[in-house]
């Protein structure tokens, strides 16, 4: 007996712990249910469930087996448990097997878990965000659109308040919008007329041509301060300095065009003028210096041809020489004289006179000729115009040489209009006059005004009559302009002050 | 119509005589394995096995995931490390049942009155303490239970779980 030890502990030991597994794993269970309670949707609580329920399991099949091995052998009942010993054996096994299996699920409950909690912390953001924008959406739409419209109606004014032209093109040039500044310059009076109809390429008067300046302003993004012409409706050519950027759409690519112009045919016709002007003054410095060398060795030689002639007998070969020199001397004093008048050094006369009489004076010799030409004179003239201080005889001259061009301009039947008229803001006199002619060709239109220079065949004109004209109106510190149109006519326009100083001089 | 033409014929009568021959040679069946006593004993300390293995697993997934930082979790990894023990004493008590012999049991009377003969050495000692595998299994699942009811707490007070 003393090698041997009693099995009584282990018996002992062996019932008590199996209630104890029993009662234990069900209050497990029960703690499970609760716990999943609090959150059905976590899978982690589920699983904890099952774990639970598998141990719970495990618990009974192998502490039922011990207590009913106990008991059976107590009652003296060993072939029962001989019997039981196989299946209690066996479902305990099996419930290792379902516990084990259980557990192993573990890694991929959690990993389900993370992935729900995850989407429903996401799911749950994104619903308090939606909760969010619902309660401030209309709030926030109406605060936009105000700011948006703001913004709007600030550049819409801008854009059709600008003095400047304003422009918007696709990219095959067509206007998509254009502001009021651009149409009225373009001669337009609604945007859509202008928009159905003109593209880029319509407006531009080549050099550059336009399709090759929108590839180049597409390859650079911008184009600054390019000096072009442009023209309008009428067909009249304007000269703009235009600057194009391309404006490209949210991806980048490049959706047209948008452009400023500022249009400087006004700038640019007062740049030629102030040109001409030079150039005729220092043309007139001249002519007066060579007008006044060639004067007095002409007067000798005119002087001397009369003296010889006084004592000449009319018949003889050396009288009708001496008369061919004295007419071609007289012919070159009157030039000299023409040169100058237009060099302004010729005297003046002023006195109070009124253009109106002028103009009819004119009229009254030169309608006849006129008449028999098939040429009409038509008169508007403006009654309430006040009298001019001026020399009546030079601006009978003037008005008759512009007359006489007019005239010249014609071939065949014509018509020839002579206005005159006040501008009370301007305070100056214009005298107008305007032919139905063949017109000037813009290559000469500046040439015009030049000593000498003429289109009529050598022997029929000197080329001095616009120069004097030029000279005799510039005396009176007046203006000169001409607008031709070649096939149409042209239009000169003077254009007299009536400043206080001269009102002055003359009474 | 299985046979169709004479030399077809020869072939299929050998084949069919071979089977014939075969299936009616006087052995033993091959086609069923018996199961004696022993293997019962093998699957369930197989099946120890299997669940030492698994727990584990869960407890390094336990430690890897994070969650052992909690409490009810680090309880429930425990009550793991506790099982895996119960396992290894039972497999252990399993294995020494096997290799012992009748005469170590010493019955005088009752059953309660058994008595285990020390001859065995140390598997003798091995067995007898091992026997007492509730003291480690008990506290198993007290620990799963305490830390169940942690973790039920936590989540009671949490209003929602946090585990990930």
């Amino acid at each position: 007996m003393s090698s041997s030890l009693p099995l009584f502990p282990v018996w002992l030991v062996d019932m008590l712990g199996s209630a104890m597994m029993i009662i234990i794993s069900f209050v497990c269970v029960r703690y499970a249910q609760l716990l999943r309670r609090t959150d059905k949707d976590n899978v982690i609580w589920t699983y904890l469930l099952w774990l639970s329920l598998a141990l719970a399991l495990f618990s009974v099949s192998r502490s039922v087996g011990h207590i009913a091995k106990r008991l059976l052998l107590l009652a003296g009942h060993s072939d029962i448990w001989v019997e039981l010993r196989p299946f209690s054996g066996s479902i305990n096994s099996l419930t290792f097997v379902i516990v084990g299996s259980i557990t192993l699920f573990f890694q991929r409950v959690h990993r389900i878990n993370v992935q729900i909690l995850s989407d429903k912390r996401a799911i749950e953001k994104a619903s308090e965000e939606l909760k969010w924008l619902n309660r401030n959406l209309e709030e926030m739409v109406r605060q936009r659109t105000a700011e948006l419209s703001k913004s709007e109606a600030k550049y819409r004014r801008i854009f059709e308040g600008s003095m400047d032209i304003i422009m918007v093109f696709d990219l095959e040039g067509r206007f998509l919008d254009i502001n009021q500044a651009g149409l009225n310059i373009l001669g337009y009076t609604s945007k859509d007329e202008l928009l159905s109809k003109a593209t880029f390429a319509d407006l531009i008067v080549p050099p550059p041509n336009p399709r090759q300046l929108m590839e180049e302003v597409a390859v650079a993004g911008f184009y600054k301060d390019l000096e072009c012409r442009v023209q309008n409706r009428e067909g009249e050519t304007l000269t703009w300095l235009l600057s194009l950027t391309v404006s490209r759409k949210t991806d980048g690519e490049i959706g047209g065009f948008e452009s400023i112009a500022k249009d400087i045919t006004h700038r640019k016709k007062m740049e030629q003028q102030l040109l001409q002007a030079d150039r005729l003054a220092s043309l007139g410095e001249l002519s007066a210096g060579v007008a006044h060398e060639v004067n007095n060795p002409l007067g000798m030689i005119l002087g001397y041809t009369q003296l010889l002639l006084r004592n000449e007998p009319e018949n003889t070969q050396d009288f009708q020489d001496l008369k061919i020199i004295e007419k071609h001397a007289r012919n070159c004093k009157t030039i000299v004289e023409d040169l100058l008048k237009f060099a302004r050094n010729a005297e003046t006369k002023k006195g109070v006179l009124q253009v109106n009489d002028l103009v009819r004076e004119v009229i009254s010799v030169v309608e006849h000729q006129f008449t028999l030409d098939n040429v009409t004179i038509e008169t508007k003239l403006d009654n309430s115009i006040p009298a001019l201080c001026a020399d009546g005889e030079k601006l009978k001259q003037v008005f008759m040489n512009l007359l006489m061009n007019a005239r010249q301009a014609m071939t065949g039947q014509g018509r020839i209009n002579i206005g005159t008229d006040y501008h009370s803001s301007r305070n100056q006199v214009n005298v107008t006059v305007a032919d139905s002619g063949s017109g000037i060709p813009p290559k000469i239109l500046e040439k015009i005004f030049d000593p000498f220079f003429t289109t009529k065949p050598t022997g029929e004109g000197t080329g001095l009559g616009l120069s004097v004209s030029y000279g005799i109106i510039k005396e009176h510190h007046g203006e000169i302009n001409v607008q031709s149109t070649p096939g149409k006519g042209s239009t000169f326009i003077i254009s007299f002050p009536l400043t206080l100083d001269e009102q002055e001089h003359c009474y | 119509m299985i046979f169709k033409s004479g030399r077809q014929n020869t072939i299929w009568a050998k084949i069919f005589l071979f089977f014939c021959f075969f299936i009616s040679w006087p052995r033993a069946a091959w086609a069923l394995q018996t199961h004696p006593a022993p293997e019962g004993l093998f699957a369930h300390m197989l099946a120890h096995l299997f669940f030492i293995a698994t727990l584990a697993i869960f407890t390094y997934w336990l430690q890897t995931t994070g969650l052992s930082r909690e409490r009810g979790w680090r309880l429930i990894q425990i009550s793991c490390l506790m099982f895996i023990l119960w396992n290894l004493d039972t497999f252990a008590v399993h294995w020494i049942e096997h290799t012992l012999t009748r005469e170590m049991l010493i019955t005088t009377g009752l059953d309660w009155a058994q008595r285990l003969s020390m001859t065995g050495g140390w598997r003798s000692w091995v067995y007898y303490f091992g026997k007492f595998d509730h003291l480690l299994c008990v506290p198993a699942m007290l620990l799963l239970l305490f830390g169940l009811r942690d973790l039920y707490r936590q989540a009671g007070n949490k209003g929602l779980p946090q585990h990930e």
